[in-house]
């Protein structure tokens, strides 16, 4: 064990049974025949089992905040799963120090017909909350939720995002050395999103090691230290930022367009001011993409789109269309290849982002030819943590000598002597 | 030791969860508390219709002589029986009732059996004021007999325990667990003295009857409370050996299959 670490995954496997489980006694003779007389080893694969996880290794240490990172069945939640010791490894060990709070399915112990109150009471229970917490904490919980003048009612009453605020205020207000959470932060209107994402990161200054799992790219970039990109085994492992880039390239393949229209975009590349393919840019760099469109057949009325997304969410940074006149694709002979350089700057910050383009007929508003993504850019400085647009600030400093004894006056007005 | 870890595991865990423990049987009073009109009273009224009706089969139709007021004979069995029988019945859904649970969050899922047999404890309680009346009524007094009632108690409750441990584990691993249990139940209570007296069977059927850790737990508590003797006969002693045999084994085989719980839902 490597000093330090809260938790450790070493090489932990896992196989799980495709295809119905049989659970009628009618299959318990065969069952136990199968056991009996096939001594094959435990750890091997059968009819119709396969790995959900494979060769998993991960450790995240106190203060820490790892996200998990991956496509739908790509084994994230089974990963928890193991976690929290809901099911256990095929193969490998793992270990888990300390208290161990599970943010996973927020209002799971929740039964509709008792109160607010006693399913807090309830639902703290089953998070792992002493008796003697629980009263304590009552009041911050209800604050925290914000559903105060509803405790003594039914949670069958309670709209559905009061349910999550509360199952989730409850979670809130464990006190863990390791904090698991499962895209949690799709519940709740956006001030209560805000407060939980302040709440993780005050867990976080407070030493506790999270790992967390979510489809949320943005939040997992602000939250998360290091990241794992997981589909049924690791692809990717490191800190954040590397990570992402590894799935965000794998999961956006290039989406090609069909051959047989009379417009075609046969590929893109970014180039810095030099001229060299960029990669990674700092906020302010003047960038080219160079597309090349092959013209089978002209036709008038062509508008070329340019757009550029944040990879993490998908925001919508940058779309415009520039006519026909402007570029002329129009007048290119039949069969020709066009290269279009547009150039830009990148006034954006921090982040991931990329850029797509395409050529549109106007009168049909047909697509004739798209590619997205046409590249990828990684945003790297160090000044700015979030946003969408570098605004260019620039900071001046004049010294105004020290600060001259005010006097306040009967009116409450400050003058300054 | 592998066994001896689990048993630690068992422990601990047991105790580190007492508090929910606590709270689910909480839970499941105030739920029938304000679910049912009627509420506690259901624990008194089951056992009192049933005493009516075989009061007037073996007092009217089928003369018997049991030694004491059948009435009262008949409800105290009936009133012991239905503390083993519902806590089964309530123990066998309470894996596959809470699969949500069971599927989403860590904890000792003993807590399930565990709460629901808890819950029926608290009825059986209730019941037992009811007979405490009926006895004020045939003028029963008690006897210094009645300060064994707590072993009695004691072995009924492990052994309802352990029953109740393997009918909601083998529920959840096989459905239809819970239409051959219907049936179990009805024939386990006529092979159990609830409703007649040891006496008046014979053989086989005698013997059958007394290999029926129920049978010598029923006779234990008449004995404690109605004929004011010892209960501690060997037959009830063996009992208590088999009733702690069972739980253990039950509690060992639950915690060793739930890992497998949640994926076999």
């Amino acid at each position: 064990m490597a000093d330090g670490a809260a938790v450790q995954f070493d090489d932990v496997w896992k196989k799980f049974r495709q295809g119905e489980r049989h659970d009628s006694l009618r299959d318990l003779g065969p069952a136990l025949i199968a056991r009996l007389t096939r001594r094959r080893d435990p750890q091997a694969l059968r009819d119709q089992e396969f790995w959900a996880l494979r060769e998993v290794s991960f450790e995240v240490k106190a203060g820490e905040a790892l996200g998990i990172i991956g496509p739908n069945g790509a084994g994230k939640s089974t990963t928890l799963k193991l976690l929290t010791k809901i099911i256990r490894p095929t193969r490998g060990r793992f270990a888990v120090h300390g208290r161990v709070g599970a943010l996973i399915e927020i209002a799971a112990g929740f039964h509709p017909d008792l109160t607010g109150r006693e399913n807090v009471f309830l639902q703290g229970a089953i998070m792992g909350m002493r008796r003697d917490e629980i009263p304590r904490k009552l009041d911050e919980i209800v604050e925290f939720a914000g559903v105060g003048a509803f405790l003594d009612t039914p949670v069958k009453r309670y709209s559905s995002g009061m349910n999550a605020r509360l199952g989730f205020a409850v979670a809130a207000h464990l006190q863990p050395d390791v904090l698991i959470i499962d895209e949690v932060l799709s519940v709740g209107d956006m001030a209560f999103q805000q407060r939980c994402v302040e709440r993780m990161q005050h867990f976080k200054r407070q030493g506790v090691a999270i790992v967390f799992v979510s489809h949320n790219l943005q939040a997992v970039e602000s939250l998360c230290d290091n990241a794992l990109f997981l589909h049924r085994e690791p692809r990717a492992y490191g800190p954040t930022s590397e990570v992402l880039q590894t799935y965000l390239r794998a999961s956006m393949e290039a989406g090609g367009s069909s051959a047989n229209e009379e417009v075609q975009i046969l590929g893109a590349q970014l180039l810095d001011a030099a001229g060299e393919p960029a990669k990674a840019a700092v906020p302010g760099d003047l960038l080219t993409l160079e597309v090349r469109v092959h013209v089978r057949k002209p036709l008038p009325d062509l508008y070329v789109g340019l757009m550029c997304l944040r990879s993490t969410d998908l925001l919508v940074v940058y779309d415009g269309h520039f006519h026909d006149p402007e570029i002329g694709l129009s007048r290119v002979s039949e069969g020709h290849v066009v290269k279009l350089s547009c150039t830009f700057r990148a006034h954006l910050t921090r982040g991931h982002y990329h850029l797509a383009c395409q050529v549109i007929h106007g009168p049909t508003q047909r697509i004739l030819s798209r590619l997205a993504p046409a590249a990828m850019l990684v945003v790297e400085e160090t000044r700015t943590y979030a946003g969408v647009v570098d605004l260019d600030v620039t900071v001046d400093r004049k010294d105004e000598g020290p600060l001259a004894p005010t006097l306040v006056p009967a009116d409450g007005q400050v003058v300054r002597g | 030791m592998e066994l001896l870890k689990d048993v630690r595991e068992m422990g601990q865990e047991l105790i580190a969860y007492r508090g929910l423990l606590y709270e689910m049987t909480r839970r499941d009073l105030l739920l029938r508390y304000k679910q049912t009109a009627m509420g506690f009273a259901w624990a008194i009224f089951m056992p009192l219709i049933n005493t009516a009706v075989f009061y007037v089969i073996f007092v009217r139709v089928a003369k018997i002589d049991v030694g004491v007021p059948y009435a009262l004979f008949a409800f105290s069995g009936l009133t012991v029986w239905n503390f083993f029988a519902s806590s089964l019945k309530f123990a066998l859904p309470s894996l596959t009732s809470n699969l949500v649970l069971v599927t989403k969050v860590y904890f000792p899922r003993e807590v399930f059996p565990f709460s629901t047999t808890l819950v029926c404890l608290v009825d059986f309680a209730v019941a037992a004021v009811a007979l405490v009346v009926l006895m004020i009524y045939y003028r029963v007094g008690i006897t210094p007999a009645i300060l064994y009632l707590p072993i009695v108690l004691l072995v009924h409750v492990i052994f309802t325990l352990g029953v109740a441990l393997l009918v909601a584990m083998a529920n959840l691993f096989y459905r239809d667990v819970k239409y051959i249990f219907e049936i179990l139940l009805t024939v386990w209570m006529f092979a159990t003295s609830v409703l007649y007296p040891l006496n008046q069977l014979t053989g086989k059927l005698r013997l059958v009857t007394q290999l029926n850790p129920m049978t010598p737990i029923v006779e234990a508590y008449r004995d404690v409370l109605l004929f004011g003797r010892s209960p501690l006969t060997p037959i009830f002693l063996a009992t208590a050996a088999v009733s702690v045999a069972v739980f253990f084994v039950s509690w060992l085989s639950f915690h060793r299959a739930e890992y497998e719980f949640a994926e076999s839902v």
